[in-house]
């Protein structure tokens, strides 16, 4: 085993560590405002690692009392708010949005910038937020599992774009639960490739570069253990993947390509769009295929 | 997919209130005795070789300091033509550095309630939709609005803006925005409208489950009382009912899978437009996602911005 898969693996072995020792303290309010006929949105309250205070919107179909539903897990994107989803899949699915600390509603005691976040504290282990807003996505797989409960657990799906699909695949690496993944241009945080973007918000690895050129390889190995395709190797479940031709900030194709390749079972589609990804045809497939996936087809 | 005959036969219920000029009038002669207190200040980690970044803000309605990003081209001579972008509801207006290579300020605006502008105003979201939606001069997006003419004023201020050379862009909110503010501002001599959100919101209600628009059903669910009210502060805001009013060439993007922004209320804005328009439709794209808008956008800009250089707006 090279160092560089020792820092990945104690990297995953501690955060798993860390996951266990602190409790979830899951909490849930129903809200009344953004609940309607067909369906009760609850907002979910639930600890980060480090007690940190964490917040999800969770929407359970109205017609149904039963928690033994499949559930919807998106992942938040690189952006502040991460309001109650709407999708189509409300009807017949619990479906959970989820944030991580400094968005909206997770912003109790710190607020992320943009740009800015994703090289916050980056020079020491300690102080870099993004490894936290890893463990944060974990954290929101515990919550949703924790509100579906049963066993066997209910179908769990997860969905993300940019950051989000990013977490979506470590979230699949390490829950056996998640049954089906999909990605859309996966934010390539720790890939070498990332360095020399042009566009936000991969392209905040150049300004910090710029200011700080001696750092360019602690800040691959801060990043390395977030590498999607590092982490491909660890995800046995369907994975339905897209990237976009033009894309410079989040996933290029090329490290889609190789992501795919490290994926036993990856339905890669690749479009002309940029960071959009696959645009509106996708999304038309992708709902078809989580409806597959969740069970609902 | 609604097609171009679905968009035709639309017609929307949407008429301005009688006293909507006097409204506001009122609110930009108000706006305008507010000191606006330009600050700018460099943000080296973001600028390059080819484009100076400033953090830069401004004072708006209610004093409240609006915050930008501020991206001047650090190469060539100006004055510069500008572009003021404003933001989507619920992203954060990212800095547009790209511009600058071609000569061309851009100025990305954080109305009030966004990250860098919520220290004395902070709604939410959800929550931005209604707030204050009971009563017209207290709604959210008097204020809003409010911001974006000030970013105008803004570049105004500026010694190295063109000021015969100020164009507006946007999608979704932010095209609704661009509509509004290029009706209230003539110094905008163009603009890009995507998706536009903020049209025709009664029928926008009523087609939609989506956000923000159900923002207003859940609120006339859980104040039917209120509703009505709801309904005449609406009115004072629609952009359809600023397009009329708008004199500059203007290009509106339209996707016709959008399920945020229904096609059909983007394109009753659009019929509203009196002066130069080219109107753009997206079939098989949704809200925000045409991969041709974006070439679509700066393609109109470069043109626009260059004819005015020709015609020697530039000073």
């Amino acid at each position: 085993m090279t160092s560089k898969e020792m820092a990945f693996d104690e990297f995953w072995s501690t955060l798993n560590g860390n996951l266990a020792d602190q409790p979830l303290q899951l909490s849930t309010e129903m809200d009344s405002f953004y609940s309607q006929p067909e369906w009760t949105v609850y907002r979910v309250h639930y600890s980060g690692i480090d007690g940190y205070p964490l917040f999800s919107w969770i929407s359970i179909p109205s017609h149904s009392t039963d928690r033994q539903l499949p559930a919807l897990l998106r992942m938040p994107d690189y952006g502040s708010v991460h309001d109650v989803i709407h999708t189509s899949l409300r009807q017949d699915a619990v479906v959970m949005n989820a944030t991580h600390r400094g968005q909206r509603h997770s912003d109790s005691s710190f607020q992320a910038q943009y740009p800015g976040l994703l090289t916050e504290g980056i020079d020491r282990p300690e102080t870099f937020v993004m490894l936290r807003v890893f463990a944060d996505a974990m954290r929101a797989v515990d919550a949703c599992l924790g509100w579906i409960g049963g066993d066997p657990a209910p179908t769990l799906v997860l969905t993300g774009s940019g950051l989000g699909g990013a977490l979506a695949l470590a979230a699949a690496a390490r829950y056996p639960q998640v049954k089906a993944v999909a990605a859309d241009t996966p934010l390539a945080l720790g890939h070498p490739m990332m360095i020399d973007r042009k566009a936000y918000p991969l392209a905040e690895m150049a300004d910090y570069l710029r200011v700080y050129p001696d750092q360019q390889d602690n800040l691959l190995a801060a990043t390395a253990p977030l590498n999607p395709v590092r982490l491909a190797a660890k995800i046995d479940v369907p994975v339905l993947l897209s990237v976009g031709r033009r894309d410079q900030g989040q996933c290029p194709v090329s490290v889609g390509s190789e992501l795919a390749a490290a994926l036993p079972d990856c339905d890669l589609r690749v479009y002309d769009g940029g960071s959009e990804g696959g645009g509106h045809p996708h999304e038309v497939l992708k709902a078809a295929w989580l409806k597959t996936h969740l069970g609902l087809a | 997919m609604v097609t171009r005959e679905d968009l035709e036969k639309f017609v929307t219920q949407v008429t301005p209130p009688e006293d909507f000029g006097d409204f506001w009038s009122e609110v930009l002669a108000n706006l305008g005795k507010i000191d606006l207190s330009p600050q700018i200040s460099p943000v080296p980690m973001r600028s390059t070789r080819e484009v100076s970044v400033f953090h830069a803000s401004y004072r708006s309605l209610g004093g409240l300091e609006i915050a930008t990003w501020y991206c001047v081209p650090a190469q060539g001579r100006g004055p510069f033509p500008a572009i003021i972008r404003f933001p989507g509801y619920k992203g954060e207006p990212g800095l547009q550095r790209d511009w600058g290579n071609r000569g061309v300020i851009t100025l990305t605006v954080s109305v009030r309630g966004k990250l860098r502008s919520n220290s004395e105003f902070n709604p939410g979201y959800p929550g931005l939709m209604t707030h204050g939606i009971e009563d017209r001069d207290d709604y959210s997006y008097k204020g809003v609005i409010s911001d974006c003419v000030r970013g105008v004023d803004f570049l105004l201020s500026r010694p190295e803006v063109d000021t015969g050379q100020i164009f507006a862009c946007g999608s979704s909110q932010g095209g609704g925005l661009t509509l509004i503010t290029a009706a209230l501002r003539q110094e905008i001599r163009g603009g890009v409208s995507g998706y536009p959100f903020l049209c025709c919101f009664p029928e926008a209600m009523q087609m939609l489950r989506s956000y923000p628009y159900n923002e207003l059903n859940c609120y006339a669910r859980a104040h039917p009382d209120r509703a009505s009210q709801m309904l005449d502060t609406l009115r004072y805001y629609d952009a359809v009912n600023f397009a009329g009013r708008i004199q500059c060439p203007m290009a509106v993007g339209i996707a016709m899978d959008d399920e945020v922004c229904p096609p059909e209320t983007s394109y009753a804005a659009y019929q509203q437009l009196t002066g130069p328009k080219e109107l753009w439709l997206f079939p098989d794209s949704g809200h925000g996602n045409a991969h041709e808008y974006p070439d679509r956008e700066t393609d109109w800009l470069e043109r626009n911005i260059a004819s005015g250089r020709t015609n020697g707006t530039t000073q």
